[in-house]
């Protein structure tokens, strides 16, 4: 399969690692990026799909003050994102606004909300709830879990509650089940562990090893996609934790992230450092059907659940971003800096 | 005179009246022709002249009207014609009718005188009939008194013969007991029977005990004859007393009414105890065959032995049975069922045998066998349909048989692969694996032959029972086959691992041991499944197609067939995803020992460095093991370049390590971002280098992979941390160690080396203070480090690189 020929690019100066969607956007495709130099200064991208879908135009450029090593927009509000940063010895989080105007400033500063310090170790990752408005939000670094509560008006946020991983569970990252505002994902060594945030208490967990990220699917609930370093992607029903319901081969090195569409049901994309794209038709339709039968023969019976993979990249990708305004049409980063937009229209007719 | 008075009487009253006597008269003599229509026929109104209505007026009125003078005459002469006519017919009548009268007066006189005398008559001859009556009622009753005594003597004479006979009856029984006529005998009693029911008690008494003795002898000779028949049973029926004697003495029996159902039950009992004795005797047979088939030299030897004690009590069977059924004829329903019984035993022990092994000249042996028996039976009890019965048993037999003789081979192969798990740990042998190889190779092959061979001696006999059978045994060869290797497919993942990965990933960071060996099974089922693509299953399909292509039963529709292709492809797929199975397991323990020494020091507060750290040696070693496995196993591959597009691999070799080196040089941070830009120009110059090849079934080939893989972890390890100076240079001495060691012995030696530059110029972009070591002190290091090594294990460079 060929691929990147459709693909629209946009370079970004330095390396980076993270892109997102912004979702509160609703008249716009577009997308925020931000870069991973430790030694220059990072920037933030803005980057609008233009109308006719042919082009990224960059539509606001911030500087950053560190290098960043994640970052998510805002569901609720376009100008608002958080970001995950580093200055090499000692981590950070904070969320930023977009200056209101812009436009018309030359050297735009981004405006600083809130900073979320009260980790110790290596922060991961923030999560804001990707359903809709809701105040909470939850930052993960190597050992603790915080729920902070955060006001957008007041500029401020408190951390509500706080929750230690336990012994020798280092952290990895998380996902914030999208059907559950109380019930959120979070990766670490050996497992997956699901937290209930009202208690701060684990619920559950997958004993699985080296879970590099995990996506829970928009449109179904009780439905998790892991992906791993060395064992591809899987697909587990929450309800049967014991053993996944669908395998999907992955990558031919480290399968980096996975992300569900938020529209088309089954339609995963994943990110891996052997420099490619891969675009994934799971049948989780058929979910009761998959696990009956065994999980080690699923290639040869059914169709290729690999639809595409496009393989136009340079170093490993690492960022990857469904578009929620118009959901065939997804971002993704390579390591190099480079941000591809792919339409991924002409395998959903296959469907 | 009378008439001629009786004429002028009618002349007088005119016409009218004369014409209607005349009508009356011509109608009574003349029915047919009368003058009178002929008369009339000259008229109109003709008949008018006849009815009742005619108007002589008008009559003449109009004759006179109509007709002139000479028709009025000639009307007149014909009417005065006809007028005579009539009257001469009536005189005639009158005169007729008249003598008739006279005559019958004439009669009457007469009989009036002849009538007198009758009465008289009449009463002497009642008179006579009286008397003969009388006379003979006198005669009746006098000779009734003597009738009756005649009658009366007559029955007694009856009953005194019948007396006689019951009287006679003991001795005639005697004689014919001494004579053996016992039909007779039984027929003579059976006749008395209802007179000693009657008078037994009293006036025949001895008579009838005296019989009663004679048949209970008779009772006794029968039974003895019967008994004879069971008695003797330990012989199963001998021939001392003919079956058909034996027959009658059972009907004779019935007849008695002796208790013959219960002697039937009692033979039937003995007949099912000697069925018992002989499968008793089939379970020496079992015995003895298992001992002779212990020491492999089974056939002949032990086929013809017991096969004739067996033979001869099965045929004594036969005919006991075949006895059995004419003695008691309506009882086939249950020599049936005891025959049936029979077959079912037989193939009962016959199953039992096949869920151990047997080798197919036994099992054919033990089908033959039943088979005989199954004729001999067929022959005597025909009505059983046993050939027919036995052979839907012997279906559920032989494709019982069929699935174990798989089920064992399955069981060979996957014995022959676990041993892999044993044997290093208790003998230090050279070469486990291959050895494990070849074994498990030899098995697949040889045990699908030998497999086969069996069927083609099932197939090849001339038993009927198998030739009935013929087209199902393809069908479930073919099946089987089918079946068989696609089980092996699942063990085979099974084995590895794969199928259970979740259970299996927690062995793997338990026990470093046991999935030691195990990557090295995965590395056999791998080999051993292109071996069973590319020579196992052509061989066997040709085989297949050679003697057992012929027709199946049930056709191509059902999909129970070998498809070779399919099972091909199954393993082929199977053999690859083995092979990335094995790749990965070996991966990811490097990926293990990477992380952790990623994860674990503080990168940014990292000492310069001393040596090359110790995660190398594990990296090699572990690369050493994945070495000595792939040795064993794999074929060696073409020694051959690393594909690329165009051909000066060498100056884009250097190009990347003179870009590494200007990039080491300059230490400004001012100068990174167009150093990066200049990274992106020379990544776009440069042809991509194709890092993940399609991984073949070569030594070369899967130890690259491996490399390549590691090292690419390697690289996104680092670039996952940030270092101070002295982590950069750890990495970069490191690396430069792993190089020299490398570079000696992997086929792809561009693309590990483009990685090995990819993981230090991710280093640099990782490091806040990316000033490299000095060349002469990496030499150094990396020399101090090789001399250690040596000093501690001399072979170990040479043997990783060859």
């Amino acid at each position: 399969m060929q691929g990147g020929s459709s693909g629209i690019g946009y370079g970004l100066k330095y390396q980076a690692r993270c892109i997102s969607d912004v979702k509160a956007d609703t008249d716009h495709t577009s997308f925020i990026t931000g870069t991973l130099s430790l030694r220059e200064e990072n920037e933030v991208h803005l980057i609008r799909l233009s109308s006719g879908g042919t082009e990224l135009i960059c539509e606001g450029l911030f500087s950053h003050p560190n290098e960043i090593w994640d970052l998510s927009s805002c569901p609720f509000d376009q100008r608002i994102f958080s970001t995950v940063f580093s200055t090499g010895e000692s981590y950070g989080a904070a969320i930023w606004q977009i200056p209101e105007l812009y436009g018309q400033l030359n050297s735009p500063q981004l405006e600083r909300i809130a900073s979320l310090d009260a980790h110790v170790a290596k922060i991961n990752c923030v999560l804001w709830w990707p359903s809709g408005r809701h105040d909470k939000l939850l930052s993960i670094d190597d050992e603790n879990l915080f729920l902070w509560t955060l006001d957008c008006s007041k500029k401020a946020a408190q951390v509500q509650s706080k929750e230690s991983s336990g012994m020798l569970h280092y952290l990895s990252g998380g996902s914030w089940d999208p059907h559950d505002m109380n019930a959120v994902a979070t990766t670490c060594e050996s497992s997956v562990q699901f937290w209930d945030l009202r208690t701060m208490k684990k619920t559950n967990a997958i004993e699985r090893a080296h879970i590099r990220n995990a996506n829970y699917d928009m449109k179904k609930s009780h439905i998790l996609v892991t992906a791993e370093d060395e064992s591809g992607i899987h697909i587990w029903d929450l309800r049967k934790p014991k053993s996944p319901v669908k395998e999907l081969l992955g990558h031919t090195h480290w399968t980096w992230a996975v992300t569900c569409n938020p529209e088309y049901d089954g339609l995963i994309l994943s990110a891996g450092t052997d420099s490619t794209v891969n675009l994934w038709q799971a049948p989780t339709s058929a979910e009761d059907k998959a696990t009956s039968e065994s999980i080690t023969e699923p290639l040869n019976q059914q169709a290729d659940p690999l639809l595409n993979s496009y393989s136009d990249y340079e170093d490993s990708v690492y960022g990857l971003a469904w578009s929620s305004r118009e959901p065939w049409i997804f971002a993704s980063l390579s390591y190099d800096g480079r941000v591809v937009v792919e339409s991924v229209k002409p395998f959903l007719s296959r469907k | 005179m009378v008439e001629q008075a009786k004429m002028a009487n009618d002349d007088i009253p005119l016409d009218d009246k004369a014409k209607r006597m005349r009508d009356l008269l011509s109608s009574f003599y003349y029915p047919y022709h009368g003058s009178s229509p002929k008369a009339h026929s000259n008229y109109e109104n003709l008949d008018s002249i006849n009815s009742a209505t005619f108007d002589p007026e008008h009559y003449m009125n109009l004759l006179v009207q109509k007709s002139n003078l000479e028709e009025l005459l000639r009307k007149h002469v014909e009417m005065a014609a006809e007028i005579k006519n009539l009257d001469t017919d009536l005189q005639m009548l009158v005169y007729e009718n008249y003598n008739k009268f006279i005559s019958a007066t004439d009669a009457i006189k007469w009989m009036k005188s002849n009538i007198v005398g009758m009465e008289a008559n009449m009463e002497q001859l009642l008179d006579k009939i009286m008397s003969v009556q009388s006379r003979s009622d006198r005669v009746n009753t006098s000779l009734f008194e003597k009738r009756e005594h005649i009658e009366k003597l007559h029955r007694t004479r009856n009953l005194l013969r019948k007396v006689q006979f019951i009287y006679d009856l003991p001795a005639r029984l005697a004689k014919c007991i001494k004579s053996e006529a016992y039909a007779d005998a039984v027929k003579f009693y059976i006749g008395a029977m209802p007179i000693f029911k009657a008078y037994g008690d009293s006036s025949f008494q001895d008579c009838k005990r005296a019989s009663e003795d004679a048949i209970i002898t008779i009772l006794k000779n029968l039974q003895a004859c019967l008994s004879l028949c069971y008695a003797c049973k330990g012989k199963l029926f001998s021939d001392s007393e003919s079956i058909q004697a034996r027959a009658e003495a059972a009907v004779l029996l019935k007849q008695l009414d002796f208790p013959v159902d219960s002697l039937q039950a009692k033979l039937l009992e003995k007949l099912e105890q000697s069925l018992g004795d002989l499968q008793l005797k089939t379970n020496e047979i079992e015995n003895v065959l298992r001992e002779s088939n212990d020491p492999s030299k089974q056939g002949k030897g032990f086929d013809s032995v017991p096969g004739i004690g067996h033979e001869v009590s099965v045929h004594g069977f036969a005919e006991a049975i075949r006895a059995y059924r004419v003695i008691f004829p309506d009882s086939e329903s249950q020599l049936i069922k005891l025959a049936q019984n029979l077959v079912i035993k037989h193939f009962e022990m016959t199953e039992q045998r096949v869920k151990r092994r047997i080798s197919s000249t036994n099992f054919l042996g033990a089908l033959r066998a039943i088979w005989d028996d199954v004729l001999l039976m067929d022959g005597v009890l025909s009505e059983a349909a046993l050939s027919n019965f036995s052979l839907e048993v012997a279906h559920a037999t032989v494709k019982k048989y069929v699935a174990s003789t798989f089920t064992y081979l399955l069981q060979d192969i996957s014995d022959a692969l676990l041993k892999v798990k044993v044997s290093p740990k208790e003998a230090a042998e050279e070469h486990p694996l291959q050895v494990a190889l070849e074994a498990s190779k030899k098995i697949v092959l040889q045990g699908s032959m030998d497999v086969l061979l069996k069927f083609r001696q099932l197939l090849d006999d001339e038993l009927g029972l198998l030739v009935k059978l013929r087209a199902f045994i393809i069908d479930w060869v073919q099946e089987g086959f089918q079946d068989f290797f696609r089980s092996l497919d699942d063990c085979f993942l099974l084995l590895s691992g794969r199928k259970n990965s979740s259970s299996q990933d927690q062995g793997f960071s338990e026990g470093a041991l046991g999935e030691k060996v195990l990557a090295g099974l995965v590395l056999v089922l791998a080999q051993l499944s292109v071996f069973i693509e590319q020579t196992a299953i052509p061989r066997i399909s040709e085989e297949i197609a050679a003697s057992f292509s012929s027709g199946g039963a049930r056709g191509h529709e059902n999909g129970h067939v070998f498809v070779s292709g399919e099972i091909c492809q199954l393993f082929q797929l199977g053999g690859e995803k083995l092979l990335h199975h094995y790749i990965n397991v070996r991966t990811r323990r490097v990926s293990t020992l990477l992380r952790k020494r990623f994860t674990t020091p503080n990168w940014v507060k990292h000492k310069e460095p001393r040596e090359v750290h110790m995660f190398v040696d594990l990296f090699l070693q572990e690369l050493k093991a994945v070495d000595s496995e792939v040795k064993q196993i794999l074929p060696e591959g073409l020694l051959r370049k690393h594909q690329r597009s165009d051909s000066n691999g060498s100056t884009n070799s250097s190009r990347s390590n003179a870009l590494l080196d200007d990039k080491m040089s300059r230490s400004n941070i001012q100068k990174a971002r167009s150093q990066l830009l200049e990274t992106h120009l020379a990544k776009l110059f440069k042809q991509k280098i194709e890092i993940f090849t399609k991984v073949e079934y070569s030594q070369e080939s899967v130890e690259t992979t491996i490399v390549k893989l590691c090292v690419k972890s390697l690289q996104e390890y680092v670039r996952l941390q940030t270092f101070n100076r002295s982590g950069f240079q750890q990495i970069q001495l490191d690396i430069h160690f792993l190089r020299t060691l490398l570079k000696e012995n992997i086929e792809a030696e561009e693309a590990v080396d483009f990685l090995l530059d990819e993981v230090i110029v991710a280093a640099s972009e990782r490091c806040l203070d990316p000033i490299p070591l000095e060349p002469p002190i990496l030499d150094k290091l990396v020399q101090v480090k090789l001399a250690k090594s040596k000093e501690h294990n001399p072979v170990k460079p040479l043997d990783v690189g060859r």
